[in-house]
């Protein structure tokens, strides 16, 4: 685990480390991760070619500890890792993609103070991110998950002085905290129903999973419920509706940190999940709808929103939510290898994009994110940028030849081959509505993402007369080798990646191609069935191209020029827009508002109560007294010799009155009579109730009486004690009573 | 039991001290006060020593009274003058610093 070591290294020691040392060791162990991972995949491939179907290479450290089930069964918790088709495929793109992203921060990042910091968190996140697709079962898979997650919130707010910036990373942390918890109770639920927590179990016994259960009085099978647990994490983690609102906050982090994080890898991790329990996700109907339902309304809002967005990395925030609706759209459609082909093309492409916004900011020296209409002409002075910023840009709006284009295609296909074919009515109208909807956000992503890139990169520069004294500026230079080098990498792969995922039948033509992608993953993903349909594959072609015509044509005649157009009408629509639905403004007053007025009225309850009346009442009591008993300081001689006067009155009365008290005590037929021992005392015992006493003077305080000596009924003793100054004093007791009290004092 | 007149003296003796340290503000008369209910202490030791003779455990102690009583003495003077050179004046009301 290189990365991890990379990690602990410049953690430790970079900060005063050289910057050459931390760049060699934090690019470097991603580069030998990658190398590593391209052999292992070559052995996988190898291994495919000879034959063998679902060929994985399993690495199994120990077993970290085992769960005790009330039947009897034990679950082993193991440290193991798998590498197979499907995390083959995954640890190409982190270890690769991530790998070029280090590069690229070396020039990015070259003038910040917590360069060493940076490196470290970001190696630590590739660590954790390796974890996650290498693990072989869910607890392990969950530790990478909550380590992308930290990582996220490190390195969101990575310049965390800046109060925003860390109230971002804040914000991812919580939200995606809260998909946590539905990953933890499906892994559960999973584990419990299937007996293990390997993957490789659980789909294989994944029609257990068809046991119904009632819940609140709906019947519902385990799979539904673990799926819908499971998809909970991956709208937390993955950015989906309702929890999406931390992705374009994390923005305040560093472009390096947006194009890895949110772009490429962690936010994928929630299809990665699905698709690796692809069986247990098809055995629920239900799930699958909710799931195609959630990542077309996630695709279409986000689309919305990116519409009227001034911002350039907020734009390509929004996108890639959007971008995210349309994977778990095609997941719900059972289209799962369609789905991490588009996470494939898409690491590429947007990741391309975002180094490319990088390498715009850092071109006009702006803070934070730049204001595309404050941007401009940039294509004559970015050539680099500009030509892969291109290519990144015909992909994502699905140009045909383009990498996206092919994995866009697959995705509708699957949504239009459920529409048409599909077994149930219900299933037919979900798939429908699911085709609309990505259709129009395909449309709007195009319009979009073309706007952007006029505004940017065509007319000319408008970044001198900013309003404000935050102008951007005056001359923006092309960016250094380190990043430039990336740039070139990602822009070829977004234009290449989609060959290896051609459709197998060419739409309206009808010839069949090879489909490298599909076949390569089908021993591992689950696959709806066969996509031969004609008029589907039509469909789906026409409407991708249809799309992307519409959008690209209504961008290029409004911003051609390259000039800001703002299209405010309706003027209601637009403000509701560009405030993002309002969305987070609706979780403030529901969510968060509630939670920070009762935590403030607990902290008030807390303080007058449990403080109040363990703490200051206590104080409160031993201050009063305490000043009520001072005054007998003050400080005059003669007061404290009255007082030594009232003392030495009370030892010499305690020393002159005698205490007199009698113990019974009864061993069978005797009675044992003490009394207390003095100095000087002498003792008188009556012994048979009579008001004479029995004996005379002694010393001993102890007395022994034979039951024929005392009467039989009361039993009641008395004695008398004498002391030196011949002053008496008399008690009584019987065997009943322990302690009898002193009465009775004469001279 | 008939009381010893030495023991009554004693007695009054020892009242008369209190009073005098109690009620007195000169500094020098409560030095004499304790004087006074130190010797009383003694006349009492001697009295009882009389009343029980065979031993002379009363007038043994008195001796050690006595010497305790020159000692006690020299520290209390010593204490007057030094409260004299703050204050100029023996006035043990004004002796309050350490009021709360």
């Amino acid at each position: 685990m290189f990365p991890l070591l990379g990690a602990i290294i410049n953690g430790f020691f970079g900060a005063k480390a050289d910057k050459r040392l931390i760049t060699a060791v934090g690019v470097g162990t991603v580069a030998i991760s990658f190398v590593l991972a391209v052999v292992a995949f070559c052995g996988l491939y190898v291994a495919r070619a000879q034959g063998e179907e679902n060929v994985r290479f399993v690495f199994h450290v120990y077993q970290w500890f085992s769960l005790q089930l009330p039947q009897g069964t034990v679950l082993p918790v193991n440290i193991r890792f798998s590498m197979d088709a499907l995390s083959g495929l995954m640890a190409l793109v982190v270890t690769g993609i991530g790998g070029l992203i280090h590069l690229y921060s070396v020039g990015y990042m070259h003038e910040d103070p917590s360069y060493s910091r940076f490196f470290a968190y970001l190696n630590l996140f590739t660590a954790s991110m390796l974890i996650l697709i290498l693990a072989s079962n869910l607890p392990l898979m969950f530790v990478g998950w909550e380590g992308v997650g930290l990582c996220s919130y490190l390195l969101i707010g990575f310049w965390f002085e800046n109060p925003a910036y860390a109230a971002a990373g804040r914000k991812a942390f919580v939200v995606n905290r809260i998909g946590d918890f539905g990953v933890l109770l499906g892994m559960l639920i999973l584990a419990g129903a299937t007996g293990s927590f390997e993957f490789a179990q659980i789909n294989a016994q994944a029609s257990v999973l068809n046991a119904q259960f009632m819940f609140a009085g709906l019947s519902m099978s385990l799979a539904t419920a673990a799926c819908l647990f499971l998809f909970l994490g991956c709208a937390g983690k993955s950015a989906q509706l309702p929890l999406y609102v931390w992705l374009p906050d994390a923005m305040a982090g560093p472009t390096p940190v947006s194009a890895l994080i949110h772009a490429a890898t962690m936010v994928t991790a929630g299809v990665y999940l699905c698709c690796r329990l692809s069986p247990v996700f098809a055995m629920s109907e239900v799930a699958m709808a909710t799931i195609a339902i959630v990542g077309t309304l996630t695709a279409l809002l986000a689309a919305s929103i990116a519409l009227v967005q001034n911002e350039l990395k907020k734009i390509l925030a929004y996108s890639t939510v959007s971008q995210l609706g349309f994977m778990f759209a095609a997941v719900g459609m059972g289209a799962f290898a369609a789905g991490f082909f588009h996470v494939f093309t898409h690491a590429f492409f947007k990741a391309c994009l975002f180094l490319g916004a990088g390498s715009v900011m850092h071109a006009v020296h702006a803070h934070g994110d730049a204001d595309v209409r404050k941007l401009g002409g940039l294509k004559s002075v970015l050539p680099i940028t500009w030509l892969t910023f291109l290519v990144s840009c015909l992909a994502i709006a699905g140009v045909p030849m383009f990498s996206g284009f092919f994995s866009k295609d697959e995705i509708l296909l699957g949504a239009t081959s459920n529409a048409l074919h599909a077994h149930s009515a219900e299933m037919r109208a979900i798939a429908w509505f699911v085709f609309g909807g990505l259709t129009l956000s395909a449309t709007m992503t195009a319009f979009y993402m073309f706007r952007l890139y006029f505004l940017t990169f065509h007319g000319s520069y408008r970044g001198h007369t900013a309003g404000d004294d935050h102008g951007y500026a005056e001359h923006p230079h092309e960016a250094p080798a380190s990043m430039a080098f990336p740039l070139w990498v990602l822009g070829f792969g977004a234009l290449a990646a989609g060959y290896l995922g051609l459709p197998h039948i060419v739409p309206f033509v009808g010839t069949h191609l090879p489909n490298w992608w599909g076949h390569w993953l089908a021993p591992v993903v689950y696959s709806h069935g066969s996509h031969d349909a004609m008029d589907a594959i039509n469909l789906a072609a026409a409407a991708g191209i249809g799309a992307m015509l519409v959008g690209i044509s209504i961008a290029a005649v409004m911003y051609r020029s390259g000039q800001p157009r703002p299209v405010e009408h309706p003027r209601a629509l637009y403000r509701l827009l560009l405030d993002k639905w309002r969305v987070d403004e609706l979780y403030q007053t529901i969510i968060v508002s509630p939670i920070k007025a009762t935590a403030l009225a607990v902290g008030r309850a807390d303080f007058t109560f449990v403080d109040g009346l363990l703490t200051r009442l206590p104080a409160w009591k031993v201050r009063t007294f305490g000043s009520w008993l001072v005054r007998m300081q003050n400080g005059v001689v003669q007061w404290y010799g009255v007082v030594f006067l009232f003392g030495v009155v009370a030892i010499v009365s305690w020393i002159t009155v005698p205490h007199a008290s009698i113990e019974v005590q009864r061993f069978g037929a005797r009675y044992v009579l003490k009394a207390e021992p003095g100095y000087g005392y002498q003792y008188r015992w009556d012994f048979n109730g009579d008001g004479e006493f029995d004996t005379t003077w002694q010393t001993s305080p102890t007395r022994i009486v034979g039951r024929e000596e005392s009467t039989a009924e009361s039993a009641e003793f008395t004695v008398e004690v004498k002391n030196a100054f011949g002053i008496r004093a008399q008690a009584r007791g019987s065997a009943e009573t322990k302690v009898a009290s002193a009465a009775g004092v004469h001279p | 039991m008939s009381v010893d007149a030495n023991l009554v003296l004693g007695t009054v003796l020892f009242c008369i001290g209190i009073v005098g340290f109690v009620s007195r503000r000169n500094l020098l008369v409560q030095l004499m006060s304790i004087e006074i209910m130190l010797n009383a202490v003694n006349v009492i030791f001697v009295a009882f020593n009389r009343a029980h003779l065979g031993s002379f455990d009363g007038q043994v102690f008195a001796f050690f009274v006595i010497a305790i009583a020159a000692a006690e003495a020299a520290v209390g003077l010593a204490l007057l003058i030094a409260f004299y050179r703050l204050y100029h004046h023996v006035e043990s009301d004004e002796a309050k610093l350490l009021e709360k």
